[in-house]
């Protein structure tokens, strides 16, 4: 099998703080792959230097087979916390993204309106973005990381903030993508949902990765939760009395 | 609550609004800007006490001033970012204070402040006037002085919280008109002056006198008690309707980001009445009904929106169903699309269009009035001039959207020329329609003035239209929230301004030297010049900005989502030597931005403004074309030199 993602020797540094320190990351073609990790691992700068919109300091990134820049048309991109033209609606960004990347407008109406209906859009779409839940604008920013068909998407936490039924309506179409040949890298901090879509992952830790590889394999025949916190080495907080509180 | 629960709740809610209001007030006063401001209000404050005790001050007129003066007290916060710093209803939300206790906290916390202090200077003024008539009417007058205060104290609330905030698109382009009128009229000052004069000894002529007597500005003056009557109405109507708003605001009836209320359906059911403890308004988290999860929506609203003041929203049906004719054909188109609808949506852009389009216009026709229609054929020029330089920013406008064509094949030309055209297709038309106008309205004008406009314009327009492209992504001020931007929250930095303005000029110059000091001939190949300086800047300015975009598109990105500002050091009130040693920066651009204004004023201005002379001004020794271009490089030399303090302002020391 081909590697969709293949990176070498990572490194990103904000000021004093190391956010990524010599990662590597293996994504084969065809698989949906979940990246794990605790709050500050590394999870989102290393997705946004996956993506060329982070410069990283050192190491090589290979999309497909090409460059990041020259891999642009094959990818689909959701990044977390960034902005989207906000006075546009749902619908227009769509439109105008379709623009963006060369598609033709006839299939772009098509796959623009089908998107909306596949992903519960149809109401929320005539918002503008600025005034749309942060669900809503997931599944937005969802449909325009589709709507040029890429083969290989990187979603940074795709169901934030996103409700059971819509979650539910996301993990279809992205199910629906890798089985046709796509390749899903996606950043989450549900490991029940890591175990239902991913194929592998990748636990990342302090920037580095602590393990990799297929679901079951990482899990090592217990939970992915229970392994995910002894490879952190997290110390499970929330034991204390806290008697005040139902006194 | 019995009385004596109420007084105390209004005690300690004005007690804590005030502390809160006192600490952003300190703060506020470590930056320059409200120490000039108290400056510049005092100094209006004392002229307008000055005229008013004059013997031959005119009671009417004085009105006119105390009115204009409130007034102005209501709009210029608006227009200067009052909504920073201030207690507002929304930040009471969560607290559990009633509405009309909270309403008199915020009011009386918002009398701490520079506005509200210099207006009670400035309205001592009333008392001062009437004194000459006796006692009695100085009495009256000073009841009057407060009543009227207490009115600006209010409607400056209201503003803020009604428009300044609430209405969006609508605020934002109200203040760029007045922004663009006060600025414009500011600009042609020299031919408003002799009106003003005229104001100023003899007062306003009978008709404009009749009207006043109806004005709340004038019944302090007016010596009849019975008049203080309505004054002290307009004052409680006034208390009512912030009430009113704060209830609104804290009962959660008000959904200030909410124009259109969205319908309820079985599949979409309507959210309950959102309590105190759901959201703030414009907060993407905790948005009423954010935590509901209605089927199909992530929120209780359909489709999980919240709602937008002035956004234009598509209806559900037409957002699934557009033609394939509203569909971008290609990149560029593709940006170009999103660009427009940005441009007639956004509040700042309206805002900046608005300015620019009354500014321009103002500038080029208020000179009439004293019979100089020498600038009307320029009115196109100055509109797309000003339209370019408020554009200096725009890029950071958007937050980090840049992410979107920096993802894109090609993505970071598409974004440039996109934008680029957009800007075009929005002031060429105006540009044009303005200098045909203006060339129609003035048939003497001088020809060569003419030519010079006709052919400026494709030089403006050209420039105009990549090189705030190019800037915005060289010198990115971020906003502190691009999906609610409000009138506080302009980011137009000056630096960007004055190199946007800088650029246009060199591109112009050619085109217009070619036409005023040129042969006759050369007029027509002047427009020529004019066309190609155009397209060269814009040329040039699109691959520097593509460029710029694609070796550093990262950084851009970077730079437009670091929306806290890092602590800049506290500069010390006496000298410290060791600060001076690790701070040269700052220090290097604070001598600058003090010893550059001494070329622009003394040496430069005096000279060629008011023709003032003196053994220490340089020029003044010399006479003539000399006299002239000693000052002029006066002025360019001072002009560098408070250039260059910006640029190291911008770069001084951290804490």
């Amino acid at each position: 099998m081909e590697t969709a993602v293949e990176i070498r020797g990572l490194v990103k540094t904000f000021g004093q703080f190391r956010a990524v320190d010599g990662l590597d990351l293996t994504v084969r073609t065809g698989t949906c792959h979940g990246v794990v990790g605790p709050n500050g691992a590394g999870k989102s700068t290393t997705l946004g230097m996956t993506v060329g919109l982070i410069t990283p300091d050192a190491g090589t990134i290979r999309l497909l087979g090409h460059e990041v820049r020259a891999a642009r048309a094959l990818l689909g991109v959701l990044p977390e916390g960034l902005d989207l033209p906000e006075r546009l609606t749902g619908a227009e960004l769509l439109r105008y993204t379709a623009g963006l990347r060369g598609l033709d407008p006839a299939v772009a109406k098509n796959r623009s309106a089908e998107l909306i209906e596949v992903l519960g859009l149809t109401k929320g779409a005539g918002t503008p973005l600025a005034d749309c839940s942060t669900g809503t604008r997931k599944k937005i920013g969802l449909a325009q990381a589709l709507v040029h068909a890429p083969r290989l998407l990187v979603l940074d936490e795709p169901f934030e903030a996103v409700d059971p039924v819509s979650a539910l309506a996301i993990r279809r179409v992205l199910q629906r993508f890798v089985a046709g040949g796509g390749t899903t890298v996606l950043s989450t901090h549900s490991m029940l949902l890591v175990e239902q879509m991913c194929d592998d992952v990748t636990v990342v830790h302090r920037g580095k990765v602590v393990a990799a590889g297929p679901v079951s394999g990482v899990a090592a025949g217990g939970t992915l939760e229970d392994r995910f916190v002894e490879l952190v080495g997290a110390d499970v907080v929330g034991a204390g009395s806290l008697d005040w509180l139902t006194q | 609550m019995t009385p004596a629960v109420a007084v105390v709740t209004r005690t300690r809610s004005v007690s804590v609004v005030t502390q809160m209001r006192a600490t952003m007030f300190r703060r506020a006063l470590r930056e320059p800007g409200p120490i000039v401001a108290a400056m510049i209000g005092l100094l209006a404050a004392g002229w307008l006490i000055v005229y008013a005790v004059r013997p031959s001050a005119s009671t009417e007129t004085l009105s006119i001033l105390t009115g204009s003066w409130v007034l102005g007290w209501i709009v210029l916060p608006l227009l200067l970012g009052g909504v920073r710093g201030r207690v507002r209803p929304v930040h009471l939300r969560l607290e559990s204070i009633p509405p009309a206790p909270a309403a008199y906290a915020l009011l009386v916390a918002s009398a701490l402040g520079i506005g509200p202090a210099v207006s009670l200077i400035a309205l001592a003024a009333l008392p001062a006037h009437a004194a000459r008539d006796g006692f009695g009417p100085a009495l009256i007058a000073a009841a009057g002085a407060l009543l009227l205060w207490l009115l600006g104290l209010t409607g400056s609330a209201i503003a803020l919280e009604a428009v300044g905030n609430a209405a969006g698109p609508v605020g934002a382009a109200l203040t760029g008109v007045l922004t663009g009128t006060a600025m414009g009229v500011l600009g042609s000052v020299w031919a408003v002056a002799p009106w003003a004069g005229l104001l100023l000894i003899t007062g306003p002529p009978a008709s404009v006198t009749a009207v006043l007597r109806w004005t709340p500005g004038f019944w302090p003056l007016d010596a009849t008690a019975i008049l203080l009557l309505p004054l002290a109405l307009l004052v409680g109507a006034a208390f009512l309707a912030y009430a009113s708003l704060v209830r609104r605001v804290l009962t959660g009836a008000a959904r200030p980001r909410s124009r259109r209320p969205a319908p309820a359906s079985p599949a979409h059911p309507a959210p309950a009445a959102p309590g105190r403890v759901t959201g703030s308004p414009g907060a993407a988290t905790g948005s009423p009904g954010g935590a509901t999860g209605s089927p199909g929506g992530a929120t209780g609203l359909p489709g999980g929106a919240t709602g937008s003041p002035g956004a234009v929203t598509a209806s559900p049906a037409r957002a699934a169903t557009a033609s394939a004719g509203d569909f971008a054909r290609g990149p560029i188109a593709g940006v170009l699309g999103r660009e427009r609808h940005t441009w007639i949506r956004h509040p700042l852009r309206l805002q900046y269009l608005a300015f620019a389009l009354v500014y321009g216009v103002l500038l080029a026709t208020l000179p009439m009035l004293s019979d100089v229609d020498l600038l009307a054929p320029w009115a196109g020029v100055l509109v797309a001039l000003w339209a370019a330089t408020m554009a200096a920013s725009l890029v950071a406008l958007d937050g980090t959207a840049l992410w979107l064509p920096l993802t894109a094949p090609r993505g970071e030309r598409s974004e440039v020329l996109g934008r680029a055209f957009a800007w075009l297709l929005l002031v060429a038309p105006a540009g044009i329609l303005l200098t045909v106008l203006g060339i129609l309205i003035t048939p003497d004008a001088n020809t060569a003035g003419v030519f010079a406009a006709v052919a400026v314009l494709p030089a403006v327009l050209g420039a105009g239209s990549a090189v705030p492209v190019w800037i915005s992504v060289s010198r990115v001020r971020p906003v502190t929230d691009p999906r609610h931007p409000t009138a506080a929250d302009n980011p137009t930095d000056i630096v960007s301004v004055l190199l946007v303005l800088l650029a246009l000029v060199v591109t112009s110059a050619p085109a217009f030297s070619l036409s005023v000091w040129g042969p006759p001939w050369s007029r027509w190949p002047a427009v020529a010049v004019g066309l190609l300086c155009g397209f060269a800047a814009w040329r040039a300015a699109a691959w520097a900005a593509t460029e710029r975009l694609t070796r550093r598109g990262t950084e851009v990105l970077a730079a437009a989502a670091q929306t806290t500002a890092l602590p800049t050091a506290q500069i010390p009130l006496t000298w410290d030597t060791e600060w001076a040693r690790t701070h040269k920066i700052t220090l290097g651009a604070l001598a600058l931005l003090t010893l550059g204004w001494i070329p622009v004023v003394p040496q430069g201005l005096m000279v060629l403004v008011f023709d003032i002379k003196g053994a220490w001004i340089l020029a003044s020794h010399l006479t003539g074309t000399a006299q002239t271009a000693t000052a002029l490089s006066m002025l360019a030399l001072g002009g560098t030199l408070l250039l260059t303090g910006l640029l190291l302002w911008d770069r001084r020391e951290p804490a």
